[in-house]
């Protein structure tokens, strides 16, 4: 069994102001860009795995897709991964993996695939993950993982 | 009714436009038949003289506005729009089948992405007529308004290419101020046989003048909306 850790960035994205993500004022002007990632469990080639990604996670004329599991984008402050609750019925996976199941000549065999949705957030000062988490994240069904800059500096 | 053309419409977990577009294109003199893309085959297509998307949330626009209507389409049909297409077809896309027909091929390379704004945008439009023999927009104004509705509608293509197919005529309407982000602002995009055709504004939502916001709107022949003008003109195209 093999794991390909996929994320997904607009071709066309810029970064937002954060203060849309939150229900009351920031402190301190901040900054914010989405991006998706897929973690995939399968029996297969790499190639025909990263060629799945590509045909149906990924837009070709506005999007890219980063494989290896390392951030793609740099300069921020931390970003806030958050996805469904294991478990949890994950409607975008299920319609995913039904359409999988359907297709014709299936060159790899998905064993699991997890979407995640990923908030880089960017400031000058500090900035704290606490009330992103509180106004972005739903307890009831969301998992979530904060992961700070690197203290040498992210790429 | 002899030599009345037939319109099918493809319907898609999550496509909720399909009743009142059936109901234009039966106002406009067409045969409409709603046909789930589960029981669609071939053979159905060979009946029909216009295949329409309508608009709606296929497959709840997940990863993205039509990508798995896309998948379901080529496993259900493979090259068969195109196909229907090349013997003289006439293809329909709107709002989130326009979504749908780009992610098949079938009008030039490009995609519709988030707004700008990053919500959705539920408002009336003034939309510009560019593509000047474009069949499905022959009885329209110059200028006139639709309704839109989305949240995936800004069109991106790579390169100068927006610019080009302004220039090729592959634009067919464009709106009449940046309302989304789209390059060109581009509102609709007909690919180079122009019988294929895809729009973000909803045609269907502006049947009768009474759709229309201002009650004192004056419909050209006091009945009916501009969206029935464009239902009109593919049906006279095809009929005659």
């Amino acid at each position: 069994m093999a794991t390909l850790t996929a994320e997904v960035t607009g071709n066309f994205d810029t970064r937002g102001d954060a203060k849309e993500l939150v229900y009351a004022p920031l402190d301190a002007p901040a900054e914010f860009r989405r991006t998706r990632v897929y973690q995939l469990e399968y029996e297969g080639a790499e190639a025909d795995a990263e060629a799945f990604v590509r045909r149906v996670l990924v837009d070709a004329f506005a999007e890219e897709v980063h494989f290896g599991g390392s951030p793609a984008l740099g300069g921020y402050t931390f970003y806030l991964d958050y996805g469904m609750k294991p478990g949890a019925l994950d409607l975008e996976r299920e319609a995913i993996l039904a359409s999988y199941r359907g297709a014709r000549n299936k060159s790899i065999e998905i064993a699991s695939l997890k979407l995640i949705q990923r908030i880089y957030l960017f400031a000058d000062g500090g900035l704290e993950p606490g009330r992103f988490i509180r106004d972005v994240c739903n307890p009831a069904i969301h998992v979530w993982d904060v992961t700070p800059a690197r203290t040498t500096g992210a790429a | 009714m002899e030599n009345q053309p037939h319109a099918l419409l493809l319907k898609f977990p999550g496509t909720n436009c399909d009743a009142e577009t059936a109901r234009a294109l039966e106002a406009a003199g067409f045969s409409a038949e709603v046909v789930p893309i589960t029981r669609i085959d071939e053979a159905q297509l060979e009946r029909a003289q216009l295949v329409v998307l309508s608009g709606g949330f296929s497959y709840g626009d997940y990863v993205m506005a039509g990508r798995l209507a896309q998948l379901e389409t080529e496993r259900k049909l493979g090259d068969a729009l195109t196909a229907f297409r090349d013997r003289g077809g006439y293809l329909l896309g709107i709002c989130n089948g326009f979504q749908i027909l780009t992610k098949l091929g079938l009008l030039p390379d490009g995609s519709l992405i988030h707004n700008t704004s990053g919500r959705f945008i539920c408002r009336w439009v003034e939309l510009e007529k560019r593509g000047v023999d474009n069949p499905f927009l022959g009885g329209l104004p110059d200028t006139f308004e639709l309704p839109i509705a989305h949240a995936e509608g800004r069109f991106v293509a790579p390169g100068d290419a927006p610019d080009r197919y302004l220039a090729e005529g592959l634009v067919a309407l464009t709106y009449g101020s940046d309302v989304n982000g789209s390059s060109c602002a581009i509102a609709g995009l007909s690919d180079s046989t122009g019988r294929v055709l895809g729009l973000m504004p909803h045609p269907e939502r502006f049947l009768w003048k009474s759709h229309h916001y201002d009650p004192d709107w004056e419909s050209p022949d006091g009945e009916w909306g501009m969206g029935y003008y464009m239902f009109k003109s593919i049906h006279d195209t095809i009929a005659a």
